[in-house]
C-alpha cells in the first residue's frame, strides 16, 4: 500500500515537473507596438507574413 | 555524399524497409552497416541496391544537377518569382528521384526553407522529421543549413528561444566553411531579428551591425534598410531616440531608393510607435495613418499599426475618431482569422469598443477574463502594463479601490519585470 502511495506521489511530482518545463519552454515574446522586418525576403507574386 | 547515406535517404524517401531493399542482395545487418557508413559495399552491391531503388548511377548529369540546385537555392534566398521557384523545384525533385547526385542531401535540407516560404508549415515539419534520422551523417555544410532552416521553422512557430539556439549552432559552423559573405550576413540578420524579438537589445545591435557591414559592401540596400529598422527598434528601447530616428530615416531613404513599400511602411509603423512612447501623439498618428492606408502592408503589421492608432486616439480622448478607426480595424481583423495573433487583436479592439461605449461590465469581463490572462501567458509586457492601468483607473473611478490596487500592482510588477529584462 505504502509503495503504491509512494509511486503515485512520485508520478504526480514527475508530471508536475514536466508541466513546469513545458510552461517554461515558451518563448518570451513582446508584441508591444513595434514591427520587425521579415526573416524571409518576399517573392514577387505572393507574400509571406511572418 | 557517401553512397551509404545516399542509399538510406532514397530508401526512407521511397518508404522501403531495410528488409525489402536487402532481400536477395545482402543481409539486412550488412545493409544497415552500409547505410551507417560502417561497411563499404562493392560496386556490384551498390549497383543492385540502386537498381532496386530505381536510381540511375550515371554520373554525366552530376554537374548540371549541381548548377540547377544552386540556382534553386539562390531563389530561396532572395525575393524570387513564386511560379519559377515551384517549377524549378518540381524539375529537380523528379530528376533527383532517379539520379544519384551529391547535391541530393542539400536539396532535401533546402526543402524545409522552400515549404516555409510557401507557407506549408506542416510539410516543413514533416521534412524536418524525415531528415532527423539522417542528420547524424551530415557534413558541416549540410549541418549549417540544417540548423539554420530548423531555426527558421522555430521562428515561424514563434519559438524564438529555440530558433536562437539553432542559429547559434549554425553560426558555430561558419568557421569550418567557405560560405559566401551574403549568406553569413543573412544569418547575422536573422540572429539580430531573433534577439530583438526576445528583447536582447544589445545583442540585436551587435548582430545588426555585423550584418549591415557586409550588406553595405555588397550594395544590398534593401537588406541594409531592414538592419536599420532593427537598429531603430533597439535604440528606441534603450531610449536613444535621436539615434533611433536617424536609423529609421536611413531605412526609409533606402526603401524609397529601392521603391520598396514594405520597408517604407514598416518604418512608418515603428516611427509612429517611437513618437507614441515619447508622448508626441500627433506625430505618432501621422505615421500610423500612413501605415494602415497601404494595402500592400502585411495584415499583422497593419493590425499592429491600427490598434496603436486606436490607443493614441483613446489617449487623446478623441472617441469619435477612435470609433471610426475601430470600424476599419474590424475589417482588417476579419481578414486575419488564421493569424496566431487574431485573439490578441480581437480582445484589444473589443476592449476599446466597450470602454468607449461605456459598457463597463463587458469591458471588465473581457479584460480580466480574456485579455490579461492572454497577455500574461504570452509575456506581452507592454500591453499588460497598458491594460492593467486602464482597468485599475476604471475601478478607481467607480470606487472599487481594492480591485484598483490589484491592477495597479500588476502594472507595477510587470514594469519591474521589463526593467529587469
Amino acid at each position: 500500500m505504502k509503495k503504491m502511495i509512494a509511486s503515485v506521489a512520485l508520478g504526480v511530482i514527475l508530471m508536475g515537473g514536466f508541466l513546469f518545463l513545458q510552461e517554461n519552454q515558451q518563448s518570451d515574446l513582446v508584441h508591444g507596438g513595434e514591427a520587425h522586418p521579415p526573416i524571409f525576403q518576399k517573392a514577387t507574386s505572393f507574400s509571406v507574413n511572418l | 555524399m557517401e553512397i551509404g547515406s545516399f542509399i538510406k535517404l532514397q530508401r526512407v524517401k521511397k518508404g522501403m524497409t531495410q528488409e525489402e531493399l536487402a532481400e536477395g542482395i545482402v543481409s539486412m545487418s550488412y545493409l544497415s552497416k552500409i547505410e551507417n557508413l560502417r561497411a563499404e559495399a562493392s560496386p556490384e552491391v551498390v549497383s543492385m541496391l540502386c537498381t532496386r531503388l530505381g536510381i540511375d548511377l550515371d554520373g554525366d548529369q552530376t554537374i548540371t544537377i549541381k548548377e540547377k540546385c544552386e540556382e534553386w537555392f539562390n531563389m530561396l534566398f532572395d525575393a524570387s518569382d513564386k511560379n519559377e521557384m515551384i517549377d524549378k523545384y518540381n524539375e529537380l525533385n523528379e530528376l533527383l528521384a532517379v539520379v544519384r547526385s551529391d547535391s541530393l542531401m542539400l536539396f532535401e535540407i533546402h526543402k524545409i526553407r522552400y515549404f516555409l516560404i510557401l507557407g506549408e508549415f506542416d510539410n516543413a515539419l514533416e521534412q524536418i522529421n524525415s531528415l532527423n534520422e539522417l542528420s547524424g551523417n551530415f557534413d558541416n555544410l549540410q549541418m549549417y543549413y540544417w540548423y539554420k532552416f530548423k531555426g527558421n521553422y522555430a521562428t515561424t512557430s514563434n519559438e524564438y528561444n529555440q530558433s536562437l539556439r539553432m542559429y547559434n549552432l549554425a553560426e558555430g559552423k561558419i568557421s569550418y566553411l567557405n560560405l559566401p559573405d551574403s549568406e553569413i550576413a543573412d544569418l547575422y540578420y536573422v540572429i539580430s531579428v531573433t534577439h530583438s524579438t526576445l528583447l536582447h537589445t544589445l545583442e540585436a545591435i551587435e548582430y545588426a551591425d555585423k550584418a549591415i557591414e557586409i550588406f553595405q559592401k555588397e550594395y544590398n540596400f534593401l537588406r541594409c534598410a531592414q538592419c536599420h529598422i532593427i537598429l531603430g527598434i533597439s535604440y528606441r528601447r534603450i531610449k536613444m531616440y535621436q539615434k533611433a530616428i536617424k536609423h529609421y530615416n536611413l531605412a526609409r531613404h533606402l526603401g524609397e531608393l529601392n521603391k520598396n513599400n514594405n520597408v517604407i511602411q514598416l518604418t512608418n509603423q515603428n516611427l509612429g510607435y517611437l513618437y507614441a512612447v515619447m508622448g508626441e501623439s500627433k506625430q505618432a498618428i501621422k505615421y500610423y495613418l500612413q501605415a494602415i492606408d497601404d494595402d500592400s502592408v502585411g495584415i499583422n503589421e497593419r493590425l499592429i499599426a491600427i490598434t496603436n492608432l486606436i490607443k493614441e486616439y483613446y489617449k487623446l480622448q478623441n472617441f469619435d475618431k477612435a470609433l471610426e478607426i475601430i470600424e476599419q480595424a474590424k475589417v482588417i481583423l476579419s481578414q486575419a482569422r488564421n493569424s496566431v495573433f487574431y485573439d490578441l487583436y480581437y480582445y484589444i479592439i473589443h476592449s476599446y469598443i466597450h470602454a468607449i461605449n461605456g459598457d463597463y461590465e463587458k469591458f471588465t469581463t473581457l479584460v480580466t477574463e480574456d485579455l490579461i490572462p492572454y497577455l500574461k501567458k504570452h509575456k506581452d509586457h507592454a500591453n499588460l502594463i497598458l491594460f492593467s492601468k486602464m482597468l485599475a483607473k476604471h475601478f478607481e473611478d467607480v470606487g472599487r479601490y481594492k480591485d484598483s490596487v490589484k491592477y495597479y500592482k500588476l502594472a507595477n510588477l510587470t514594469f519591474e519585470e521589463v526593467v529587469n529584462l
